[in-house]
């Protein structure tokens, strides 16, 4: 797994795939482009492990449209950010595929630079939602170590309790709970319980 | 009295017999008479005053001539009398027309009341109470002696006028009993006639001969009399009192002769009721005959104001119909002028909304010109987009590799030999797109169809660009066309873009061009396997301004079908199988021209 940005180029006009190809690369972006909707979704960079990047999807393709893979992406649960091409004043699609989901829309013919910034926003965009992403799964995979009894002691102290009040709602010595909340504290990897309540609230941000 | 009355009679005939070989005998003395009655009565009446004359003038002769009322104007006018006896009316006619002048009246009436006056009594039966006055005539029969009768007729004819009642309009019947006038009382009492018209005094004679009952009948508009004879005994009368027969001499009648007969009647005892007076003032009769413009003054033309007051009526229906007339004739006017300026300002607004419909044919001609340059303009702007794009981003890419410390050589190269290739491309579209915004003048050639058929397909795209596969079955040795390329390119174009827009998206439906020879021309076939048309689509499909998608302008296949008939083919479209459609369309080969001839090689 390569944290290098690559962006993907959905478009059935040959020129634009290979001269985005080349601006891109000029700047240090890996490019792969595919020449219709279906070549696309046949790429394994839609499976994980994701690089960070973004999809670049030209409206007006022959077969399935730019709108339609649009779409099929957003109910596919796509974390890449999609920015759409679009004709010289059509608006109404540009509308359509903002409205579809889609992060930004860039009009042919466009200047190199705003392409550039529209693709490097979108980049960082996902970046962010990749970071989070794997910050929830960290908890996650914690949470997985710990014991039922662990659990509990987690859900109670989370609440405010004493070790004492603890001890008396699930009927166990104040020792036993001391034990069970020294081994959440190391399990969960955190310091304090404020810490403890940061790592536990942050994954409820879902993307 | 019967023997005098013979002798009489004899002298008359041999008078009148002597009087046709001879001349004129001075002792003889011939005096007219009207006989209104007849002559025998005539001479009866007047026996005892010819005899009376002839006593005290001895050395005349006095006959008598019985004459009718135009005889005695003839005789009078030939001075074949000496004399006359006549009745007022007769008389005046002749006093104004041959200056006969009277020189005794008659005095007549009953026994007891003789007076020298004639007057007219109108009598009905005193049980039949419906007729009080004169007007009341109205609508009546009324029985007379004869309508010339002076006093049995003209004197009541003026009072009844007078009264309002013309009797010979305003009568149920005017009936001339004839004489004697007896005839007219036995009329009334026996209901042939309401009422009666009598002269004075008969009545009253009647009643005195006791041939009538007195009371059995009721004068009519009775009158006191008055005038000259104010203070003589009254009979009933209706009428106003004129004088009796006048004596007249003629103008040529020597003076004295004429004094002595006119000392000799006024001298003559009163004979049968009959004497003669003084001579009365005749100036009532003419007034009478003046009103009632008979004898010697007939009508004159009536004055302005006479037909006025007779003929109002008329004139006033006249003039409401002069005035309803004018009032058409006005109406007619205003209405002629205000339908014609309606006209006008129809013909007016038909000129006005024919100049707007003309107005918005060239606006809408206008628009679909714009349409199609729009739509044109649209095309080439999208097709010139990717190159543009293209050029852009490795333009934008040079730049950026150019700043690096050590520049890539190799990808600059690239970048520069891509950007050429995409400006070539972006001159290509517009070459190609020139052909069809220029006019100019149809260029034809010898071409091979199948050839440019082709080309077109190029032109239209790339078969793996459209996803949709154009099956080509183009038949080997067709013979060559003569055509103009452009055109041919515009109509095949429109033909694919049709196939292709009928053809659904997702099922990726093929589209096919066949060409073949068919009856001797060459055919040339666009298939699709879209959901097709109608039949009144498809015969519907060629006409300008028809379309079936929602943004059309309708002129794509009309512009096919003008371009395919103007190279003397025609085109039209059929039912695909299994579905979808298919239009056709032949041109003629070039003729004696075998398929293998060499043809022009086309070239983009």
């Amino acid at each position: 797994m390569t944290d290098a940005p690559l962006v993907l180029v959905v478009d059935d006009d040959e020129a634009i795939r290979g001269s985005v190809g080349y601006l891109l690369g000029s700047v240090g972006i890996a490019c792969e482009s595919f020449a219709s909707a279906e070549a696309f979704l046949g790429s394994p960079h839609l499976r994980p492990p994701l690089r960070p990047g973004c999809v670049l999807l030209d409206v007006r393709m022959p077969g399935m449209s730019g709108i339609e893979l649009l779409r099929h992406l957003k109910e596919r649960g796509c974390k890449r950010p999609i920015i759409m091409i679009t004709g010289h004043g059509d608006v109404p699609l540009a509308v359509a595929a903002l409205k579809g989901g889609a992060e930004d829309f860039i009009e042919k013919p466009w200047k190199d630079q705003a392409l550039l910034d529209a693709v490097n926003a979108a980049i960082r965009k996902c970046r962010d939602v990749l970071a989070r992403s794997a910050g929830r799964e960290a908890v996650e995979a914690r949470l997985a170590q710990l014991s039922r009894r662990e659990r509990e002691v987690l859900t109670l102290v989370l609440d405010g309790r004493q070790n004492k009040e603890i001890a008396t709602a699930m009927s166990i010595s104040v020792k036993t709970v001391e034990g069970h909340r020294q081994m959440v504290m190391e399990k969960m990897a955190a310091r304090s319980v404020a810490e403890l309540a940061r790592l536990m609230l942050a994954p409820g941000e879902r993307v | 009295m019967l023997p005098a009355m013979l002798r009489r009679l004899i002298v008359l005939c041999a008078t009148l017999a002597w009087a046709a070989t001879a001349r004129a005998e001075p002792e003889t003395v011939r005096v007219g008479v009207l006989a209104y009655l007849g002559s025998e009565r005539a001479a009866r009446d007047w026996e005892p005053t010819l005899a009376h004359l002839e006593r005290a003038i001895p050395d005349r002769r006095f006959v008598t001539l019985p004459l009718d009322l135009p005889g005695m104007v003839l005789a009078v006018a030939d001075r074949r009398v000496d004399f006359v006896i006549t009745n007022p009316g007769s008389y005046v006619t002749l006093e104004a027309r041959f200056a006969v002048t009277r020189i005794a009246t008659l005095e007549s009436g009953l026994p007891a009341f003789p007076i020298a006056a004639v007057g007219s009594t109108i009598i009905r039966r005193a049980d039949q109470p419906a007729i009080r006055k004169l007007a009341d005539l109205k609508g009546k029969r009324l029985a007379v002696v004869s309508t010339d009768a002076f006093g049995g007729f003209q004197i009541a004819w003026r009072e009844m006028e007078e009264a309002g009642v013309n009797p010979f309009t305003d009568l149920a019947a005017l009936v001339a009993v004839g004489f004697p006038m007896e005839g007219v009382v036995d009329a009334v009492r026996d209901g042939a006639a309401d009422a009666g018209v009598l002269r004075a005094c008969l009545l009253e004679e009647l009643e005195a001969q006791g041939r009538i009952a007195p009371g059995a009948f009721v004068v009519v508009g009775e009158r006191q009399s008055d005038g000259p004879q104010a203070d003589a005994p009254p009979c009933r009368v209706s009428s106003r009192l004129y004088p009796d027969w006048p004596f007249a001499r003629l103008a040529h009648t020597s003076r004295d002769l004429a004094r002595q007969v006119a000392a000799a009647l006024l001298t003559m005892p009163a004979t049968d009721g009959r004497a003669w007076t003084a001579s009365l003032d005749y100036t009532t009769v003419h007034e009478l005959f003046r009103k009632l413009h008979i004898g010697p003054y007939p009508k004159t033309p009536p004055t302005l104001e006479e037909i006025l007051r007779r003929n109002w009526h008329w004139l006033a229906l006249a003039g409401v119909a002069a005035l309803w007339w004018v009032i058409h004739a006005a109406r007619v006017e205003v209405l002629v002028r205000r339908r014609t300026a309606e006209l006008v300002h129809e013909i007016a607004e038909r000129e006005r909304a024919e100049a707007t419909a003309l107005r918005l044919r060239e606006e809408r001609d206008q628009l679909s010109r714009l349409g199609i340059v729009g739509e044109m303009a649209s095309t080439i702007a999208h097709e010139l987009n990717q190159p543009l794009a293209a050029i852009g981003n490795f333009a934008g890419g040079m730049t950026r590799l150019l700043d690096a410390p050590a520049p890539d050589l190799e990808r600059l190269r690239i970048g520069a030999r891509s950007v050429v290739e995409q400006a070539e491309r972006a001159a290509a579209i517009i070459q190609r797109t020139r052909g069809f915004v220029s006019r100019r003048g149809a260029q034809r050639s010898t071409l091979s169809i199948n050839a440019v058929v082709a080309e077109t397909l190029s032109l239209f795209g790339a078969p793996s660009d459209l996803q949709r596969p154009i099956a080509t079955e183009l038949a080997a040795d067709l013979p060559p066309v003569q055509a103009d390329k452009v055109e041919l390119q515009q109509v095949l174009l429109n033909l694919l873009q049709n196939a292709v827009d009928a053809t659904p998206s997702a099922d990726g439906g093929a589209i096919a061009v066949r060409t073949a020879l068919s009856d001797g021309m060459v055919l040339i076939e666009m298939r699709d396997c879209g959901s097709g048309a109608s039949d009144e689509a498809r015969t519907r499909m060629f006409e300008p301004f028809f379309t079936t998608k929602p943004d059309g302008l309708g002129l794509g296949l009309s512009i096919c079908r003008t371009i395919v008939e103007r190279h003397g083919g025609r085109i039209w479209a059929a039912p695909s199988a299994p579905r979808g459609l298919a239009v056709r369309f032949t041109l003629p080969p070039v003729a004696n021209s075998p398929a293998n001839s060499p043809i022009e090689e086309n070239h983009a």
